[in-house]
């Protein structure tokens, strides 16, 4: 997830409004043509065709969204964690959370604990309550196959020592419990 | 609970009518009727009294207060992106620019569809596809539109759709407020 779309939001949010409205407007061309036909016309080579494209351009969208969203997550643990942990920490972690299934919410708050946040600081960071807090961290620590916080830590401490240089594709997935 | 009055009278006013009139004219009544044509410049008129009020009208109306810098757009995505709350107490930067959006969409479709009234324009093609295009986005922007405040109230905790009934947002306590 890194490159030059990581530096350029902005080009990609607009590249996204851009096709949105290319798959709006052949959307409603293929439309136009179906006419009363409606999906028979759909048996026209002609009508087929540009009804594929206006689809496979909607999916572009909905991917780049995906994308973009992910891009910014995590753009925002990045700039919360570079003062205290280098880069190759942070590939562990998030290769970690995506083994792990985290929800988005769950890998924020799993990055702030593992800044060393509290419970109460990371509901004021997030403007949630203690409550939903602490079931995150439960969802958390039971993905994760941990009993807390000291034993999430070390489990991707460990991930970092077995990282061969200049790589993070072969952290075994451990799992405890 | 803290409350915020937020929306003044002639803003609702203004978005529930632009909402019938809008709902009639795509989905109701007849293109080719004359009543078709008297919504469709009583929306023309509602949007030339928006564009006023957002230069007089008071703060949470003026386009100066609501338009977004590109960094606070990106600041509501990382929010939406990681789960994070935060209530904006006026439009939020991406509800600012789906108000810019649906304004000039509503000024395409009137002047276009005046243009089809005209000698000069009547029958010519561009223009009849012009209107019928931008119709088309503005329905998928208003179900885009409705389908943010749902998402966003259920993420922020503040009953949106409400706030633009009552003019009042109701901001739970623990939530951070921007602005």
């Amino acid at each position: 997830m890194t490159g030059t779309a990581s530096k350029k939001p902005g080009a990609l949010l607009v590249l996204i409004l851009v096709q949105a409205f290319c798959a709006a407007f052949f959307l409603w061309d293929v439309m136009q043509e179906a006419g009363p036909l409606e999906v028979l016309a759909l048996r026209d080579c002609h009508v087929a065709a540009e009804a594929v494209s206006a689809l496979c351009l909607l999916a572009a969208v909905l991917f780049e969204t995906h994308y973009l969203m992910t891009l910014l997550r995590r753009k925002a643990h990045l700039e919360r964690q570079l003062s205290l942990a280098a880069g190759a920490f942070h590939e562990v972690i998030l290769d970690h959370f995506e083994r792990w299934n985290l929800t988005p919410a769950e890998q924020d708050v799993a990055s702030f604990t593992i800044k060393g946040l509290s419970i109460a600081e990371i509901a004021t960071l997030r403007g949630t309550a203690e409550g939903t807090v602490k079931s995150h961290l439960n969802g958390i620590y039971r993905k994760a196959g941990v009993a807390g916080r000291g034993a999430l830590l070390s489990l991707l401490i460990d991930g970092l020592f077995q990282l061969p240089e200049g790589t993070t594709a072969l952290i075994p997935h451990q799992k405890h419990a | 609970m803290k409350t915020f009055k937020t929306w003044d009278p002639l803003i609702r006013i203004f978005h529930w009518s632009l909402v019938g009139a809008f709902t009639a004219n795509a989905l109701i009544l007849d293109d080719d009727g004359k009543a078709h044509q008297w919504v469709g410049y009583a929306v023309v008129a509602l949007v030339l009294l928006r564009l006023l009020w957002g230069v007089i009208g008071p703060h949470t109306a003026r386009f100066a207060s609501f338009t977004p810098q590109v960094s606070e757009v990106f600041e509501q995505m990382s929010d939406m992106a990681t789960r994070r709350k935060r209530a904006h107490l006026g439009h939020s930067p991406l509800g600012a620019l789906m108000i810019f959006n649906l304004l000039a969409a509503m000024l395409v479709i009137g002047l276009s569809g005046y243009m089809m009234t005209t000698n000069v324009f009547f029958g010519v093609e561009w223009v009849e596809e012009l209107h019928e295009v931008v119709v088309f986005w503005t329905e998928i922007s208003v179900v885009a539109h409705v389908a943010a405040v749902v998402l966003e109230s259920r993420r922020t905790g503040v009953n949106l759709q409400r706030a633009m009934v009552t003019g009042v947002k109701s901001v739970p306590d623990d939530l951070n407020l921007v602005k």
